[in-house]
Parts: structure tokens; sequence; C-alpha cells
């Protein structure tokens, strides 16, 4: 290859946004299909959108008189002119077919020289935006460290904005790249969720110095390598995909010499709030103890919202369930929360469950409904009081505009065996004796909405809604916790 | 629920759909109506002149009053509590935590209405303080959007006594002595009302500055008000560049894009507008100059132009 005959000089800069991968990389062809057929044919035509067309050019018939070593060998022919070749993606979309043929059409004919890093990063960001739930996210709080400023003298204040660093794309990403780049070789891409508040940081760490890397194309589709961090609107948090706690300042001895793509991500994790800080203003990344798969529930729990130091019980005050505005005439307990809660919308649309086919009624039902039409204690008064109960504990939840499902939760009991309540068949137990003197507990709950499923099973009367720990609500937000006497310890977060 | 049977075996009968739709449009009318009914009833319950013949006794007969007067008196209580609500802004009540752990769990919630533009009233905003020792308020929960900074707010009008490294950070600093400040419950409500009213006035006035340039749809001003496309100096875009609404963004058909931060009472504080040969003297200028108040920003950009 003549590549490799070129001079290979360490430098600092990063990854180049035109370097190609071979369209024969298995792993590129994997991750590409992932996407579904209809993500394929828009992420394609986005690649010859007019904007993008200068960075990554499709393979043209005028390429193709250039080199004649392949030859009709690849089933697709070299496109005459980008029109035809958006012509192309633009019929399958018209027609029904295979997801393999806009594949491989994309990778053998349009772009057999060779997939771009931008073109992957915006692949992945793509499917990042179809999947919210594909990868798993911790939610970090961003504080300033330089606490002197923060404090006031005996003079008011005026400006009581949170301290939300405000930078330009441009200038973060190069103090980014200043942080990291005697380390890592990286490739940056930032881009804005379609779907949600957030803005994507897509980092690609390479273990080289070097601008044309030898290791093989194989490690660019490496997922491993790959850290995201997304930055939500209007509130001091950051969320990244790697769930390592950022203690590492505590032992930066233990692994800063290592090389793996973990120490590599963590040291990008790292640069972060340094990149953000400005003289004067510096920050540092601080766990929240909460991370889950879907970030719809982190934009609930540590977004900037109402919900976000308002859950459980005190859901109903983020909804505004309780009482109506000022002009409302309707005293409060005449009004359901569901109408408070949906005041804003113009029209409630119950379903009409006439005319409507069974299967579809039957789903429309309240799930509640249906499960507390066999309860175990029959008596309709003792179902109506749990049931009361039941709200008053995890609020209006099951209607709220905000659900914010968790997809584990991890708690660490540290009272005496004597207080902890006799445990649920449906909870894993996990007994570890951490001190000599005490055995503590952790109990892990998984599932697709943990805290829903508690709310469940109070209702059905196998939890205790009265006497059960304001953590199995949901009421403090977090996904992991140390819980004593019933509260939430701050410090061993 | 006898159609329910006969709705799932049946192909769908053009006919029937159609009496579908009409049923479904009689009844969200029978809702709507419902409502409308329930809202007369409440409004005409608290009214005034109700609420002064109910506390006439000798001229309401008895049955009347014994049928009505629970109602007529919850509704007078309601009418009251919204009077304040609708006076003084800030509200407060008890709740009681129901956790079993909280002892005693007895919380004073602060309710804050903040109204917007249009004559309505936001969602209200609820702060949940927590009695600790020796009568200290901490903040338990609240609702308050995460761009105010309510711990900082927190720490200077609600210290705590207790040993925490912030306290003892500020005893240092100040040379006050430690716990020796008093909570002012009064002044960080204040501070908080009027951080959340400010938003709500910058996120109005946005509004209004976007309803005058034709950007948006929904008119709540005189569409005689609305610039004429020429009065608008060739705005094409103008947004908060976040929730926050404290810096808005501005792009001109030429290509020039500015940048100006609010202050909380109103003022264009700083404004930047940079084309293609370099920044936009004259209209920073008038973006900042003559008061600089928000309101007026484009009829002061179009008198500027104008004179240009």
């Amino acid at each position: 290859m003549a590549r490799s005959k070129l001079i290979r000089a360490p430098t600092t800069a990063s990854l180049p946004n035109n370097l190609r991968i071979p369209p024969t990389t298995p792993s590129l062809t994997k991750t590409l299909g992932k996407h579904s057929r209809q993500a394929l044919i828009e992420l394609a035509l986005t690649w010859l959108d007019d904007q993008h067309l200068a960075s990554f050019p499709p393979y043209l018939q005028s390429d193709a008189r250039h080199d004649k070593d392949n030859e009709e060998a690849l089933p697709y022919p070299a496109a005459d002119t980008v029109e035809d070749a958006r012509q192309a993606y633009m019929d399958f979309q018209d027609r029904k077919g295979a997801k393999r043929e806009v594949l491989e059409r994309i990778l053998e004919g349009d772009w057999r020289h060779g997939i771009t890093l931008r073109q992957l990063a915006m692949a992945d960001l793509r499917y990042l935006d179809d999947h919210p739930t594909s990868l798993r996210w911790t939610a970090l709080e961003l504080s300033r460290t330089d606490t002197r400023r923060g404090i006031s003298n005996d003079a008011p204040m005026t400006d009581w904005s949170a301290s939300i660093p405000r930078t330009q794309v441009a200038t973060f990403v190069k103090a980014l790249q200043q942080e990291i780049s005697p380390l890592v070789k990286a490739h940056y891409h930032l881009s804005r969720s379609s779907t949600l508040p957030l803005t994507f940081l897509r980092i690609f760490v390479l273990d080289t110095p070097y601008q044309t890397p030898r290791q093989s194309s194989e490690i660019f589709a490496d997922s491993s390598r790959i850290i995201y961090v997304a930055f939500p609107d209007s509130c001091p948090y950051v969320y990244t995909s790697i769930t390592t706690s950022p203690g590492s300042k505590a032992n930066p001895s233990s692994n800063s010499a290592g090389t793996d793509s973990r120490s590599l991500l963590r040291l990008v994790r790292d640069a972060v709030p340094k990149a953000l800080s400005r003289p004067h203003e510096r920050y540092t990344l601080k766990a929240t103890a909460l991370a889950a798969k879907n970030l719809p529930t982190l934009l609930a729990l540590r977004g900037p919202g109402r919900t976000t130091a308002a859950n459980g019980a005190f859901c109903i005050f983020a909804d505004a369930a309780v009482e109506g505005s000022p002009l409302d005439p309707r005293p409060s307990n005449t009004v359901s929360a569901e109408e408070y809660i949906r005041a804003d919308s113009v029209d409630i649309a119950f379903d009409d469950k006439e005319n409507v086919d069974i299967a579809s009624a039957s789903k429309t039902m309240p799930k509640r409904e249906a499960d507390l039409a066999t309860p175990r204690d029959l008596s309709p008064q003792t179902s109506k009081k749990r049931r009361l109960a039941t709200l008053s504990r995890f609020g209006c939840a099951e209607i709220s505009s905000n659900p914010a499902p968790l997809d584990s939760l991890d708690v660490r009991l540290l009272d005496g065996p004597s207080n902890t309540k006799s445990t649920d068949d449906n909870v894993t137990e996990i007994a570890d004796s951490g001190s000599a003197t005490l055995p503590t507990v952790t109990l892990t709950f998984t599932g697709s909405d943990v805290v829903g499923g508690l709310r469940k099973l109070a209702e059905l009367g196998i939890i205790d809604p009265e006497r059960m720990p304001s953590w199995m609500t949901g009421e403090e937000a977090v996904s992991t916790a140390v819980v004593k006497g019933g509260k939430r310890l701050r410090s061993d977060v | 629920m006898p159609f329910q049977a006969r709705g799932a075996t049946a192909s769908p009968d053009p006919h029937e759909q159609e009496l579908d739709a009409d049923l479904q449009t009689i009844r969200a009318e029978i809702r709507a109506l419902q409502r409308r009914k329930r809202y007369l009833a409440s409004s005409l319950l608290s009214s005034d002149s109700i609420q002064k013949l109910m506390r006439k006794p000798s001229q309401t007969p008895t049955s009347l009053r014994e049928d009505v007067s629970p109602l007529a008196e919850a509704a007078g209580k309601h009418a009251d509590s919204n009077h304040h609500r609708i006076a003084f802004g800030t509200t407060a009540f008890p709740f009681k935590d129901p956790s079993p752990s909280a002892t005693p769990g007895n919380l004073l919630g602060v309710r804050i209405d903040v109204c917007t533009r249009g004559g309505r009233f936001a969602k209200p905003y609820y702060v949940l303080l927590r009695p600790e020792r020796e009568k200290r308020l901490r903040v338990h929960r609240h609702t308050v959007p995460s761009f105010i900074d309510l711990p900082r707010l927190e720490n200077v009008y609600l210290p705590s006594t207790g040993p925490r490294v912030e306290g003892e950070n500020r005893a240092e600093g100040t040379g006050v002595q430690k716990g020796a400040r008093n909570q002012d419950l009064r002044g960080f409500v204040r501070e908080l009302r009027r951080e959340l009213a400010a938003w709500h006035l910058r996120e109005d006035t946005v509004q209004l500055l976007r309803e005058k340039l034709g950007l948006c749809e929904a008119l709540l001003i005189d569409p005689a008000d609305r610039l004429t496309p020429e009065a608008r100096g060739g705005i094409v875009a103008l947004e908060p560049t976040s929730m926050e609404a404290r810096y808005l963004r501005l792009e001109w058909e030429d290509g020039r894009v500015g940048r100006l931060k609010l202050s909380n009472s109103g003022i264009v504080e700083r404004a930047v507008v940079i084309g293609d040969d370099g920044r936009d003297k004259i209209v920073e200028d008038a973006m900042t100059g003559g008061g600089g108040r928000v309101e007026s920003l484009l009829e002061r950009l179009r008198d500027r132009i104008g004179a240009t």
C-alpha cells in the first residue's frame, strides 16, 4: 500500500474528519447494520446533502475513470452525478425491500472508497436518536470549585442564576483537545439531538500519536473506544456514557499508566470539566448517584425542569396537580389531578369505550383497574384506603406528564438486622459482609421501570404503602443509595 | 358496552364509523359543557354577592342554606386563598411528609405564583422547607428550575448551624461567628420570586418580540402592532439560546448574527452583532442605547436604520 510509505510523525492534532475507513471492515458493516432501513436511507441522503457533500463526496463515474483497477468487480456502477446517487436512495425510499441492499449500496457503491470518521459519527448519533435506551448514562453535576466567589458577603447579590458554563463549540473542543492530546488521539463530533433538549459530543479515542494510525481499520468502529457526553440545556449537569464513578482523583496512581481504552475514556471524561473551565471559573464533576438507560429519565431527574428536586410523593408539586391557577374558581378538592396536569392541552382525550374492538379496549383500560380487579383482600374499603395511601406515597406518577422509569435501583442498607423488614420474593438479595460487626444488605432491583413496579406492588397490597421507606417511592431520584434508618446518607454518594 | 362485541367482529362499516365520529364529537361537547357548568357554578358560588347573601342568615330560607352553605363556604374559602395568591404572589401552607422515616414530617410549603403574558398564571412553583434543629429551615424539595441556583440562595438566606463545610468557610471569610447569622425566610422567598418572575418576563418579552416580527403564529398583540416587513430591518430569526432566555440570538437576512444579554430588569446589557465585515457597531449601539429596554428594541433598530 502506498500509504505506509508516508512519513509518520507524532502530532497533537485530532483525528481528521475525512479519515476513511475501508468499507470492507467487518465491524463497520456491523455498526451500520444496526440501523433500520429507513434510517440508513435518511443517513445516505443527509450525506448527499449539499452542506455535507464536500466533506465526503460519493464515488462517481469521474472517479471511476481515474482508477482502472476495480472495474466491474462491484455490483453497483458508480453514479454519474450526485443527483443520480440521491435519486437512487429516493427510489429505495419509495419501494419496500431489504435493509441489506441499502447497506450494500452505501458500502460497495457510493462510498466504496471508504466511510469517513465523520460519517460514522453521524451514523452513531442517529442511532442514539432512534434508540434512546441503547446506552447507559451517568448523570454528573458540574460545580464550581472556587467556592470563595460563590459565597456572598453581606452585600446582597442580585444574580442567582446557576453557574452553567457558557462556551462556544469550537472553543470547547479546542480546549478539550489541548487537555487530552498528549495522551489520546481523538475524533470529535458535536451534534444537537433531534428529539431531546440535549447536545451530544461523541469522542472516539485512540492511543496513538500518529495522524495515520497503523492500527487495523477494525478499531475505528470499536464501540468501546467511544465516549458520549451529553450536555442538557440550561442546567448544571452533564451525562456521560461511561459508568465509572469520577472518584478517579482519589487514586490516580493505581491506573494512570494504563493505555487501555477504558482509562483513555476516563482521561477524556476528566478533561471535560477542565475544558469548560475558564480562568477564575473552575468546574469539577460530581457524582449524583444516578445512572439510567433512558435519557428522558435523566432529563426528568437531573434536568432543567421542575421534576429535578420533587419526586416520589412530591411529584404532585412538580406536576402542579394539587391546586390550580389562582384564577381557577373551582375548589381544589373537586378537581382531579389529571385535569390539572392536562390543563394546558386543549381537550382531554378520553377513550370512548363504545365500538372499540376488544383488544384495543383492554389495552386502553388502565392497568391499575385490571390489577385491582383481583385483589387479595376483597373489601372495597381496604382497597380504596390502600389506593389513597399509594397515591400519597407515589404521587400521581402514573398520569404524570414526565415519567421517569429507572432500570435499576441499588440500595445498601446500613441498619442492623433487627431493623430490616422482611424482604419480598421479587427482590434479589445479596448480603455482603462489608463490616465485621454489622452485616449490610444490598438490594438490587432491576426491570424496565423499577419505581413503577414497586408502585404496582403497593397497589396490590404486597408492600405496605404507609410503612415503606421513601427511597422505594423514587423520591430520592437516585439509582444507587446508601440508606440508614430509612434515610439516604448524602455523604456516601 | 353491548356494542363492544359487535364492533370487534363486524367489519368497519363506513356508516357506522361516521356515527362513531358523531358520537365522539357529541361526547366531547358534553364534557366541555359539563366542565363549563362546573366553572360557572363555582364562580357563581364564590362571587361576592352570593357570599354576602349567604352571610345574612335572615334572608335565605333555611332549607336552601343547609343545601348550599357547605358548598358556598368551600367556594368562599377557595376564593379567599385565590385572592391571597393573586395579591401577594407567595403563600405558605403546611404539608405532611408521608414518609415514615421523616419525624415528625411537618413541612412548610411555600407556593409562588407568577403571572405571565395573556393574563394567565404559570404553573405554581413550590418550595418545601424542613424544620431542623433550633427551628432552622432547610430546603427539602422544590420545583424550581435548576438554572436558578437554589443551593446558593439557601446558603445565603437560610444558613444552617450544622457542622457543614460551607458554613465554616463562610465564618472564616467574613469573620462572623458560626451560627450567628439568622435565617431570613422573607429574603429567601423574595429573591427566589424575583428570579422566577424575571425569567417569565424574559420569556414573555421574547415572545412579544417574535410576535412583532411575525415569527410566530399565536398572537396576543394587536395585529396593527406587528411590524411591517420593511420595519423589521431584515431580522429573520430571534430566539433565546436556552430555556433560561437570558441570551437572545438574532439573525439578519444579510447573514449578520447578533447576540444580546438581558438583565433581570429587562435591559439589554450587552449586544454583539457580527457580519461578514466585522462588528456592526451601529446596530449594537442601537440595541444597548436609549435606555436599553428590550421591549422597544425593534423600534430603536428601526429608527436607527431609518436615520442612516
